[in-house]
């Protein structure tokens, strides 16, 4: 049974109401809108929040359509393709995004008076290749970067670095001395090499549509020779320790808690939802930039914003847009993340909390901040083909070359899949 | 013994020269060791001292510049930034600094361009320096984030730009700095610290960029340094005093030289790998120790070949001697009966196996090597074999023998071989040494001991046996002529007793002699001085002879006896005919005596497939339907003196020799003799032998042939027609034959009118219940004279001789039917001779058949020579008597010619014997001397003593005792002959 009802109980009360009323409009004019989304990410609290808000002030109803988040892409492109799509979608702007064809489907939102409202970074995530924007950003933005303990450091007497050089050389400092600097969780976290990736294309766009209209490769890009090459040397000085390619994501947080390793590539709200304090809390933790062999200074990566769309054509399509312009509201979003660890993601976002680490290196963040650009900007681009073609090459079964080469059939794979232009 | 101690002494000797060489190596490695601590010490705290003084003057012309500038500066203060800035830039170009700044107490600072920016002095440990009026030294990480060594000065309260400073400041990149700092000593491998005395970095020449905010945390925390030692360290530190130490970072071994700079309590610290700081003595230290480990290694080798070389000359000078060994060793085995055998324990397999092995038992040496499996296979008793379990009870050292029995798997030979196993242990491997010796001489000379033991025994016992028997035998006929002898004597007046009385009498003297016969035949047979007389003879011949002897001796039991021959046979024959004739005559005369009257007697004779052209193979087999013989007898049939006891035997006479003699004559025929019989069926016995065919085959009939081309045979038994038409078709003719006296003159007439006459017509006396004579007379009728009709007669043809001839009978042809015979019955008829006068006999006349005649008679024993006289003369024959050869020679000699018809010799006599005798008689100038006929009458009965006396010159043989009836026989054969009184 793919569908699933919401389970929280207002929600559900609603679906059933839908059901009841045939989802049409009501006699006294209200709707039943529909909102298709991963179940975890429909939890969030400052989601439940704006739902509740939305249909406490205007009558209308949101009937959930939670899905299963392993089953929630196929769901969706099922739907695409029957022409059943909900009058309200929650998606990432990623590369499956495009697999919904959302020119076709969804409703352009350049136009809304809310664009001028988001932050700069907000806005450049939620545009597509093309500049069109096609959802409402509403989620949590986070800083990715590297997250180091700096308590550690301290008691070995090492500062933090600012270059990929002296990156290097504290590596190699703490590998000297018996230390693991790095916590890598090869198995299936493959969101990390997407970090080396973003400012080879991030800084060059020419470069990246090159790729996307299928005229170059990853073996055009020396940068991405660079990154594999440092992964590579960086595992054989042993700075990933001795057992990363065994552990995945829910080893990280020991890994980092007690000491094991010093410093870790991943994003701020991670301390906020996933992070276990050991021997070392959050407070013991800050921010330097990712360095992974391909931008000298290093880099951070923006978040990666969930957004809103509203079925093109839909029947409720007013509705729907009605429903983000309520959501786009300053007193709307403030009262729903209120609280919530975040980078601004509306301008006028006054009530969300900014994590210390982050607002410690502001001024690096803000010179060194890159959107997420490998992940959505290289179409056919997947977190999960990056991995595998990595995780190839450091268990010694190709080489660097051999893994661009499998990087490229992946990409051009999921291209043709995608339909892409030029593939 | 001395050469393993010597071997010891050897080993040991290696071992000390090798513990001496390898502790003067690691004594010099461990003194070259200490020496390269104590010069890498001393050479890096110069190296350092020199880096210290240079970054000192360094720090000093920078801080000498500031000094220079600030009264400038601050004379220019407030009244012309733009010339100041003008005067920054052109110093900066001269002396190539990073960046001027001019500085407030809490870090604020303002670059000549008037850009600002701000300096973290939470790192510094005593606060801002303008406070403390000394220059000072910072290491600082701009907002461009690039770090740089700054120079500071305090100066006078001045502004610049609106911006109040108190302190001015020249800054390089560290990059720079580390540049002009970096010991070029170690090729750029070494590090380069200006740390406060609490260790916190205050610049590093780090490549790439300095990571380590304090040194002092990182070497407690990643180096081997004890506590102890850290302290010992920041108190050297704190005090500012110089020094070196050596510890392990991580796995690498670092030194740590740091000297006070003399400012702010700075240290400069130089970290260098020890690898790095002792390259070149190590590599000394390395090359050294190489040449001395080559060394070593060259002295090594050339020993280690020489020794090679010893050990290989030895070993060849051992392999020599071994090869040398197993050669003679191997000649040596050759040479004897003894076979040996190293085999291994646990595998069972063989080291070493002599190369007769396959001489003796004809097994190949590889295949024992092999698998010992196939030695095993040559035991005669498998079951004897030992095992391998009964071989490892032997003890070690020792050794069992047991014989065992071996079959020659090539030759099929057996030979008894001695089996010692000795146990053996060499070099901690088990062996076991097998010695198989040759005991068969051994063991057949005990065997033959053994056997001639036993004979002696069985001869003692079957002379006991044999005398017992004699005893019994012989007093059987004689107690008979004693007691008639005796009768007779009294009785001497009747008549009829008298006969009765001499008629037993003589028939227990012929059994008597028959007996002593056997019996000194049985004796020539067993002391293996029997030899044959062979000479070529004539195969239907003896057949009739045979019959004439046999047949009258059945027809007196009204027995049946019929000869068969099956197929064509050979007729002329080279072999011993007499002993032919004596086997055929025992095995036919038992026949007749063991079969009761009115049974029947056949007698086959075949010839088999000829084993090689020379040799004819003949298959005679005598069958009676008589008594039998008991399973249990016919296993001792052919013993001396078998007899078996029966009812049924016990009236039988028999001396229990003949079957004995008969066998034994057969085997020194070469021939095989075997028997069946069932008692109370028959019995039949069957001889094979080969006889050598003569070199040449008379064919005196060949002319024949083209008269006589088709034959009728005519006879009421088939398979007698059968064998005559096939012996006749063997011999190139037309044969056929009819059972009836009608048939018989049926097909005649019908050839006759075909125009195909038969040539001759063989026709039986009896056609089954007719007589053949009629069919004779009718045949005659139709095919006139010229074609002759043969009677195949079975007995004596003179009882129907003129009916027969007056029937048409033209010859008579005695059974059985032979090619030969028939060709001469058939010779005279076409050659118009007449034979009948030939065929009359011997009585013609009417006389006795030694009637007149008168006898030379050598014999010196009287009585003998009276029994003859009296013989003689009853015969109406006389006699002159001579004592021996010599006179019998003498009165020969003298004699007129034709005074004698026949001398009669004795062989044995005093003076001269009676061969000697017969060879002068022969030699003498006599006209008689080769004509005269001799005879030998001797008791000298044997083969040899016949073929003596033929040799001799005699013309026959006579064996005493005298039997009147043979003489006669005989006599009158011999006046018939060619060149006798009646040829």
């Amino acid at each position: 049974m793919k569908k699933k009802l919401a389970f929280f109980p207002a929600l559900a009360l609603a679906a059933a109401l839908c059901l009841l009323s045939a989802c049409g409009p009501k006699e006294d004019g209200r709707v039943t809108l529909t909102l298709m989304g991963k179940k975890t990410d429909l939890a969030k609290n400052y989601m439940t929040r704006i739902f509740e808000q939305y249909e406490k002030e205007t009558g209308n109803e949101l009937e959930i359509l939670a899905y299963e988040d392993e089953e929630f892409e196929e769901a969706a492109a099922k739907k695409a393709e029957e022409g059943d799509l909900p009058d309200l979608m929650m998606h990432f702007n990623n590369s499956d995004l495009e697999i919904l064809q959302p020119e076709e489907h969804f409703y352009c939102m350049d136009g809304e008076s809310w664009i001028d409202s988001l932050t700069p970074a907000a806005k450049a995530y939620c545009e597509n290749p093309k500049g069109k924007i096609f959802g409402l950003p509403f989620w949590e933005m986070s800083v990715s970067g590297c997250y180091y303990n700096k308590t550690l450091l301290d008691s070995l007497g090492l500062k933090p670095a600012s270059t990929q050089k002296e990156f290097d050389v504290l590596c190699q400092a703490l590998a000297d001395i018996g230390q693991t600097p790095i916590c890598w969780p090869a198995d299936g976290c493959g969101w990390m090499y997407q970090f080396g990736l973003d400012p080879v294309f991030a800084d060059d766009p020419e470069r990246l549509d090159k790729l996307n209209r299928n005229e170059a490769s990853y073996a055009d890009v020396p940068e991405v020779a660079d990154m594999l090459e440092w992964l590579l040397g960086a595992s054989a000085r042993g700075w990933f320790g001795d057992s990363y390619m065994d552990i995945g994501w829910s080893d990280i947080s020991p890994s980092i808690n007690s000491g094991e390793t010093a410093m870790v590539f991943i994003w701020d709200t991670w301390f906020y939802t996933d992070f276990e304090e050991g021997k070392y809390t959050r407070d013991d933790f800050a921010l330097m930039p990712v360095f992974m062999g391909t931008a000298e200074d290093g880099t951070y990566e923006g978040g990666n914003l969930n957004m809103l769309m509203a079925r093109k054509d839909g029947e409720h399509l007013e509705e729907a847009l009605g429903f983000l312009e309520f959501c786009a509201d300053p007193d709307h979003y403030n009262a729903a993340f209120r609280g919530v660890a975040t980078e601004s993601v509306f301008q006028g976002q006054t009530t969300n909390i900014e994590s210390d680490m982050v607002l410690d290196a502001e001024e690096s963040v803000k010179e060194k901040q890159r959107v997420s650009t490998a992940e959505p900007g290289i179409v056919g681009y997947h977190t999960q083909d990056v991995c595998n073609a990595v995780t190839e090459l450091m268990a010694g079964k190709t080489d660097v070359e051999g893994c661009i080469r499998l990087l490229d059939e992946y990409r051009v794979k999921e291209a043709k899949r995608q339909g892409a232009k030029g593939f | 013994m001395k050469g393993k101690v010597r071997r010891w002494a050897a080993a040991l000797l290696a071992v000390a020269i090798l513990a001496a060489a390898v502790g003067m190596i690691t004594l010099y490695s461990r003194h070259f060791s200490r020496r390269i601590y104590e010069e890498s010490t001393g050479y890096l705290q110069e190296i350092y001292t020199q880096v210290n003084n240079a970054f000192i003057s360094f720090a000093e012309k920078n801080w000498g510049i500031l000094e220079g500038w600030e009264d400038y500066i601050n004379s220019m203060g407030g009244k012309s930034d733009a010339k100041i800035g003008e005067f920054i830039r052109k110093q900066q170009e001269y002396w190539r600094f990073t960046d001027f700044y001019f500085l407030t107490e809490d870090g604020q600072c303002m670059k000549p361009d008037g850009s600002r920016d701000k300096i973290d002095l939470s790192d510094s440990p005593d606060g801002f320096l303008p406070d403390s009026g000394r220059p000072s030294l910072l290491e600082e990480t701009m907002s461009d984030g690039k770090s740089v060594t700054m120079f500071t000065l305090p100066v006078e309260e001045g502004e610049y730009r609106g911006f109040a400073y108190d302190a001015i400041a020249i800054s390089y990149s560290n990059v720079d700095m580390a540049e002009s700092l970096n010991v070029e000593a170690f090729s750029g491998k070494s590090q380069c610290f200006v740390v406060y005395a609490d260790g916190s970095v205050l610049l590093s020449t780090q490549t790439g960029g300095n990571v380590f905010g304090n040194y002092l945390s990182y070497l407690r925390a990643g180096s081997d340094l004890s506590g102890e030692d850290l302290q010992k360290l920041q108190e050297d530190w704190e005090t500012g005093t110089p020094g070196i130490l050596r510890c392990k970072i991580g796995n690498a071994v670092q030194y740590i030289s740091y000297q006070p700079i003399g400012y702010q309590d700075c240290i400069l610290l130089g970290v260098v790998p020890e690898q790095v700081a002792n390259s070149t003595f190590r590599q000394i230290q390395a090359g050294t120790v190489d040449l001395l480990v080559k060394i070593f290694l060259m002295v090594g080798l050339y020993v280690f070949v020489y020794l090679i070389y010893r050990n290989w000359k030895q070993t060849r000078q051992n392999r020599m001697e071994l090869e040398y060994r197993d050669i003679l060793f191997d000649i040596i085995s050759n040479n004897v009966d003894d076979i040996f055998l190293m085999l291994e324990g646990g595998t069972w397999k063989a080291d070493y196996v002599s190369p007769n092995v396959e001489r003796l038992l004809g097994v190949p040496k590889e295949a024992v090597l092999e698998s010992t499996e196939a030695l095993a296979g040559c035991l005669v008793d498998p079951g004897a074999r030992v095992s391998k379990e009964e071989l490892g009870e032997i003890p070690v050292s020792k050794g069992r023998s047991w014989e065992q029995e071996y079959r020659n798997s090539k030759t099929g030979e057996l030979r008894w071989y001695r089996e010692t196993v000795y146990h053996e242990k060499v070099k901690d491997m088990e062996k076991f040494l097998f010695v198989l010796s040759d005991r068969t001489q051994e063991r057949m000379m005990n065997q033959s001991l053994q056997e001639a033991l036993d004979m002696a025994k069985s001869a003692n016992e079957a002379k006991s046996h044999f005398l017992a028997n004699m005893s019994h035998d012989i007093r059987t006929p004689m107690n008979a002529i004693v007691g008639f002898a005796a009768l007779l004597e009294k009785d001497a007046g009747q008549q009829e007793k008298v006969r009765e009385y001499s008629r037993k009498i003589s028939s227990s003297s012929k059994h008597l002699l028959s007996l002593i016969n056997d019996v000194l035949d049985m004796s020539k047979i067993e002391s293996g001085k029997t030899s044959l007389n062979v000479e070529e003879f004539d195969l239907p011949e003896l057949l009739e002879e045979l019959n004439t002897i046999l047949r009258p001796q059945a027809k007196a039991k009204s027995q049946s006896f019929k000869t068969h021959m099956q197929g064509t046979l050979t007729e002329q024959l080279t072999g011993d005919k007499l002993r032919l004739n004596q086997i055929l005559i025992n095995l036919l005369s038992n026949a007749i005596k063991y079969t009761p009257d009115g049974g029947k007697i056949d007698f086959f004779i075949q010839e088999l497939p000829k084993p090689s052209p020379k040799y004819a193979r003949l298959r005679f087999v005598v069958k009676d339907n008589g008594i039998g013989m008991s399973e249990e007898f016919l296993k001792s049939v052919f013993d001396p003196f078998a007899r078996e006891e029966s009812s049924m035997t016990s009236a039988i006479q028999g001396t229990g020799l003949g079957m004995a003699i008969t066998k034994n004559l057969v085997d020194l025929m070469g021939g095989t003799i075997q028997v069946e019989s069932r008692l109370g069926e028959g019995t039949t016995f069957t001889v094979e032998m080969s006889f050598a065919l003569p070199d040449q085959v008379k064919d005196e009939a060949g002319w024949l042939r083209q008269k006589v081309r088709k034959v009728l045979v005519v006879n009421g038994q088939e398979d007698v027609c059968r064998d005559v038409r096939e012996v006749l078709r063997g011999a190139g003719l037309e044969a056929s034959y009819v059972t009836t006296a009608d048939g018989a003159v049926r097909e005649v007439s019908l050839a006759h009118a075909q125009g195909a006459d038969y040539q001759a017509v063989l026709l039986d006396t009896q056609i089954g219940g007719e007589s053949g004579l009629g069919a004779a007379s009718r045949i005659k009728e139709e095919l006139g004279e010229d074609a002759p009709i043969l009677a195949l007669a079975s007995h004596n043809w003179s009882e129907i001789e003129d009916e027969a001839r007056k029937a048409g009978i033209d010859a008579f042809l005695p059974k059985p039917f032979f090619v030969s015979t028939f060709w001469q019955a058939l010779a005279p008829l076409f050659s118009g001779d007449d034979v009948r006068g030939e065929e009359a006999g011997p009585d013609e006349a009417g006389r006795a058949p030694l009637e007149g005649l008168l006898f030379l008679v050598a014999e010196d024993v009287e009585l003998n020579a009276e029994v003859l006289y009296e013989m003689m003369k009853i015969e109406g024959a006389s006699c002159e008597f001579a004592v021996n050869g010599k006179e019998a020679v003498e009165l020969f000699e003298k004699s007129e010619p034709g005074h004698y018809d026949m001398i009669l010799m004795d062989v044995q006599m005093p003076v001269m014997d009676g061969y000697e005798a017969a060879r002068r008689i022969r030699a003498s100038s006599h006209p008689e001397a080769s004509t005269i006929p001799i005879v030998a009458m001797t008791a000298n009965a044997f083969a040899e003593d016949v073929r003596n006396a033929l040799d001799a010159g005699m013309n026959a043989h006579l064996a005493k005792p005298i039997d009147m009836e043979a003489v006669k026989a005989l006599i009158g054969k011999i006046l018939k002959e060619p060149g006798g009184k009646e040829a």
